[in-house]
């Protein structure tokens, strides 16, 4: 496990300002975000063994500091639910892509669909880094059903942000979908926001979106960090 | 440590440096006030020497011989600098610099602020200003508020402490405080102006500690130190009511930012949660600050969420029932033997549900009856009292009584709604020279209560009994 003011050294060396996802990732590891099992792979034949091991169905992210908006060139395939899907995807990728820096291919256990949220960070000029958490997913922009908390934030401040949603009400099991385990969410909101008030003077932004609540559990599906 | 502004209201020898002899000059004015009303010793100093109010002039600081606790520099700005030089020789370690010309017009002013941050910085010396009102405290004699009582009326000691960005709001405000009921409201009032030193979170600190601030109003436009003045206010809100307005809504969009969070960093949407989170309650317009003073300063809190209205209109009514909603607030289901017994003492066209509607047929008689037990139910948790006198058979002498009753009694919040027009404005008069709270809207009535009851929700969920908050002793 490289912790995390090495990661963020060797990204600020590379003079790169964005964290691939599984570099994201395995920054949200080491402060304790259970993140779904996942690898980077760089063969086919240890894409196929990550597969197997996770359990079938897989999603598949080619990672590039060349490939930002990796769901905008077709970087990311779904539900790959067999070991020929995932040999299929990996020889695509490496077909498509064979023009950019690879770093990679992440392999990772897909999460059931569920209720997406969002939780991120940021540095405002008046009080410095703050949290944000609200109804995530792709349209997060437009729905605007935020709210935010100054870095770092206490768990009682986490479980009020929360229930300051507009949407408040599908935590609660809206319609048949399961309940947010609000306890644990809180404490991720907390993880987050004390990773971005200790390292405020690398990270500049952060987001989580989704982090998806299903019936197993919360898990957080994309990540991204920006560093200064 | 002592919050800094209190080195400035504890003084016992005051300064007023560039005292004018002509009269209504802001150096005039400051004069004026501290030599009529402060009570400790008064210095005044013109280069000119002579006399002013029986004082003598002071050619210079240097020629005083006493010890100064503070002093108000109403010097032209290009005389600042080594106005504040005397003082830090003189060792004033307290200033208040009302004068403008500094940061707020530009780069030559801002040179000349340099160069007082800089003598400020050598001896030590605490700064309010420039570039604002100053301190104003009536029950302390302390005021430099540099415009006339011809023009700018005194508000008279009261339960709130005011700060200021803007000195103009402040004047205005306090104007019309002055003309507010009694005009008993005021304990202290902070206009930091340029927050060259002295800022909002000194401010917050200053009147969260002192005893006599009962609640706190504010004005602000930006934050010097946003992060502490978040903090203190989420300790003090506990204790006491914070209120008011943070202006310039609209002027930092957020950033777009390579991630969804900051793109939905809009300054003001972060301003906003924090401000709610802190126990503050952010109002947006003029008239309801207002109303925070009258609903604050006059009524006590609420112990629950249920509001019972009283009408002798049908539309007022409905009004005043959508904004009870819009509030966060609910219908009180009135007791079943408060129902029966409307039920049974009034006319069967009077609505006795809730709201009560004692319809145009109302005398002051059926609203003493409304008013009365609906008062008296367990049930309600506030009142709010509506009147269009327009109506034929209502002795209006007689409901201004009522009303009086009741919004005496000061169990439970009691607002009145007093609406139409010469005789509505008339009986409101009466009632707001007694410091009862009455408003020229259903809404607005009902929104004071939504104030209130969402302070006593605030307290609640830090687990404070809203019991324990006295504002009016």
């Amino acid at each position: 496990m490289t912790d995390n003011k090495t990661i963020f050294e060797k990204i600020k060396q590379e003079n790169r300002n964005a964290l691939l996802e599984h570099e994201a990732k395995e920054i949200l590891r080491n402060i304790g975000i259970k993140i779904p099992p996942s690898r980077l792979v760089q063969t086919e034949t240890e894409a196929v063994q990550s597969a197997n091991e996770f359990g079938y169905p897989v999603v598949m992210k080619l990672m590039s500091t060349q490939v930002l908006h990796k769901t905008d060139v077709g970087a990311v395939v779904i539900g790959l639910s067999s070991e020929e899907e995932v040999r299929n995807a990996f020889a695509d990728f490496m077909k498509r892509f064979d023009d950019v820096r690879i770093s990679g291919v992440l392999v990772e256990k897909m999460v059931k669909s569920g209720l997406e949220l969002i939780i991120g960070t940021n540095i405002d000029p008046t009080f410095g880094p703050v949290i944000l958490f609200g109804v995530g997913g792709v349209l997060v922009e437009a729905i605007k059903d935020v709210v935010f908390r100054m870095c770092p934030t206490t768990k009682e401040q986490a479980l009020t942000a929360i229930d300051e949603i507009k949407a408040r009400v599908l935590l609660e099991g809206f319609r048949g979908m399961p309940r947010v385990d609000k306890d644990e969410l809180a404490d991720i909101i907390v993880k987050l926001s004390e990773l971005a008030w200790e390292n405020r003077t690398y990270i500049s932004e952060m987001d989580i979106n989704p982090i998806i609540s299903n019936e197993d559990g919360l898990f957080p599906v994309d990540a991204r960090i920006i560093i200064k | 440590m002592a919050p800094r502004l209190e080195k400035f209201f504890a003084a016992k020898t005051f300064c007023v440096v560039g005292a004018s002899t002509t009269e209504h000059k802001p150096g005039n004015v400051v004069a004026y006030n501290f030599v009529n009303h402060f009570p400790g010793k008064t210095y005044l100093v013109n280069p000119k020497g002579g006399q002013l109010f029986g004082e003598k002039l002071y050619t210079s600081l240097m020629e005083i011989e006493d010890e100064i606790d503070a002093a108000c520099v109403i010097v032209p700005a290009r005389f600042a600098p080594q106005t504040i030089e005397q003082c830090g020789m003189k060792g004033i370690t307290n200033v208040i610099i009302t004068t403008g010309g500094f940061s707020e017009i530009g780069e030559e002013g801002e040179i000349l602020q340099q160069q007082i941050n800089d003598t400020m910085k050598k001896y030590g010396i605490n700064v309010i200003g420039p570039n604002c009102l100053g301190l104003y405290s009536p029950a302390l004699g302390y005021d430099t508020m540099f415009l006339p009582v011809t023009k700018l009326k005194r508000p008279k000691s009261g339960p709130v402490s005011i700060f200021t960005q803007s000195g103009a709001f402040g004047a205005a405000f306090i104007d019309q405080l002055s003309n507010l009921g009694t005009g008993k409201w005021v304990s202290k009032f902070i206009s930091y102006g340029n927050a060259s030193d002295i800022n909002e979170t000194d401010s917050l600190e200053y009147v969260g500690a002192d005893p006599d601030t009962k609640m706190i109003l504010i004005y602000l436009e930006d934050f010097k130190k946003g992060r502490e003045f978040m903090e203190e206010a989420r300790k003090i809100s506990l204790k006491k009511p914070i209120m008011g307005i943070k202006a310039n809504r609209t002027e930092t969009g957020a950033k777009a930012g390579a991630s969804h969070t900051a793109a939905l960093s809009s300054n003001d949407a972060i301003v906003d949660d924090l401000l709610d989170e802190a126990g503050i309650i952010r109002v947006i317009t003029w008239d309801q600050l207002e109303d925070c003073v009258l609903a604050f300063g006059t009524q006590p809190l609420p112990l629950g969420d249920n509001v019972a209205i009283i009408t002798d209109g049908g539309g007022a009514g409905v009004m005043a029932s959508d904004m009870v909603t819009d509030c966060n607030l609910k219908l009180a289901e009135l007791s079943p033997t408060v129902q029966k017994y409307l039920d049974e003492t009034f006319p069967s066209f009077y609505a006795t549900g809730n709201p009560i509607d004692v319809t145009g047929s109302a005398t002051a008689e059926d609203y003493k009856i409304a008013l009365e037990v609906a008062y008296n139910d367990v049930n309600v948790d506030s009142i709010v009292n509506i009147c269009l006198p327009c109506i034929p058979d209502l002795d209006i002498d007689e409901y201004i009584k009522v009303t009086k009753h009741f919004a005496r009694r000061k169990e439970k919040p009691f607002v009145t709604a007093l609406i139409g027009g010469d005789e509505a404005d008339k009986a409101a008069a009466q009632l707001l020279a007694e410091d009862i709270p009455v408003f020229p809207s259903p809404g607005r009535a009902v929104r004071a209560l939504g104030m209130l009851t969402d302070y006593t929700k605030y307290l609640r969920k830090h687990g404070i009994d809203p019991k324990t908050i006295l504002v009016e002793e």
